[in-house]
């Protein structure tokens, strides 16, 4: 029992990160592969009026229906290419979608050791990693479209 | 002339909503709500047998190219632009209905002023006003389960503003809160870009 709980905590320590990582605007940013429920085609989203920053549309899936957060106007950057992707993800008040570019996202896998701190205000981020020269934020989903 | 024609055909309107409602065209408004059945036209949702539950009636409007949805509790009234002989602020039963600009409220595109415009007249408790909407599409019987929730995402004073959401086509209409509308504080205080002094209505998040 002690020897399989070693094991396991060996396991967890050492678990490296899944991240995916897509482009808004062709700035690349990335996000916890398990906070991600689901990527599909970019359908138009429906306006709703209303006073929150950055939740200003729902989109229809089905007979489901989710908020709307504009991640690329909250970076003061337009989505880019003609078919933009619908990014899926699982908010603690419930899942949300985001449109990005159309460049098809990637899975990485990280050593949590490289991952740093991100130093840049402009979105709220778990940490970032180095790829070459760019600095690339991991978004908090928790965070997004809430008070920091 | 026609201002008193669109007046008697509200003389009963209180006690008697169909009345009212006859007159608008009978469209098919196709929900995908999970019914079996995916239309409903006027007559049929004024006769049959009542479910077991009776589900509210919601009149279903467009306005700036939106889908909107009232409690049809709180409708007591349709009328064309020429029954109201362009008079804005309409008197019926010697109850003024002021005319509120709902689109501007919502910071809709105004497309209200076509061949199918409609001024629908709202009453809640003492409270009485009148919108332009560009198009009616009929009324909709909905059990309360098919009446989605806000997101919770939406943290601002739009929370008052809507009570759900009806799936309706392919889209989505937002049910309005007649009461919102009708509250001409709230309207006054909002367009003047105060927030601080409304109960119920909190400052939205600063974000990021």
């Amino acid at each position: 029992m002690l020897r399989t709980g070693q094991k396991h905590h060996r396991t967890a320590v050492c678990q490296p990160w899944q991240l995916l990582v897509f482009a808004v605007g062709g700035r690349r940013l990335a996000v916890k592969a398990l906070e991600v429920s689901g990527i599909s085609q970019w359908n138009d989203s429906i306006p709703v009026a209303g006073r929150t920053p950055f939740v200003t549309a729902v989109i229809r899936q089905g007979q489901t229906v989710l908020p709307v957060f504009d991640l690329a106007a909250s970076l003061h950057l337009t989505v880019q290419g003609s078919r933009p992707l619908c990014l899926r993800v699982k908010h603690p008040l419930g899942e949300m979608a985001m449109c990005i570019d159309e460049e098809i996202p990637v899975l990485h896998v990280f050593d949590p050791a490289a991952i740093q701190t991100y130093q840049g205000k402009d979105l709220p981020a778990e940490g970032s990693y180095t790829n070459g020269l760019d600095e690339i934020p991991i978004l908090s989903i928790s965070l997004l479209g809430s008070t920091v | 002339m026609k201002l008193n024609d669109g007046l008697e055909r509200l003389r009963h309107c209180a006690s008697n909503l169909a009345e009212i409602f006859v007159s608008i065209d009978e469209m098919r408004l196709v929900t995908e709500n999970g019914q079996k059945r995916l239309g409903m036209d006027i007559r049929e949702s004024m006769t049959g047998t009542p479910p077991l539950v009776s589900p509210s009636r919601y009149l279903i409007v467009t306005l700036g190219g939106w889908y909107l949805a009232l409690n049809a509790e709180s409708v007591c009234g349709l009328l064309t632009l020429e029954e109201t002989g362009n008079v804005e602020n309409l008197t019926v039963h010697g109850r003024v209905h002021s005319a509120l600009n709902l689109a501007d409220r919502l910071s809709l595109p105004d497309d209200a002023g076509g061949a199918n415009t409609r001024v629908v007249l709202l009453s809640e408790r003492e409270s009485r006003g009148s919108i332009r909407v560009s198009m009616v599409q009929g009324l909709l019987d909905l059990q309360p389960s098919q009446v989605l929730p806000i997101p919770l995402q939406f943290r601002g004073a739009e929370r008052q503003w809507y009570r759900g959401m009806i799936l309706i086509a392919k889209s989505v209409a937002l049910v309005l809160n007649t009461t919102w509308i009708l509250n001409e504080q709230v309207s006054d205080l909002e367009s003047s870009g105060g927030q601080e002094a409304l109960p119920g209505i909190r400052r939205p998040p600063e974000l990021l």
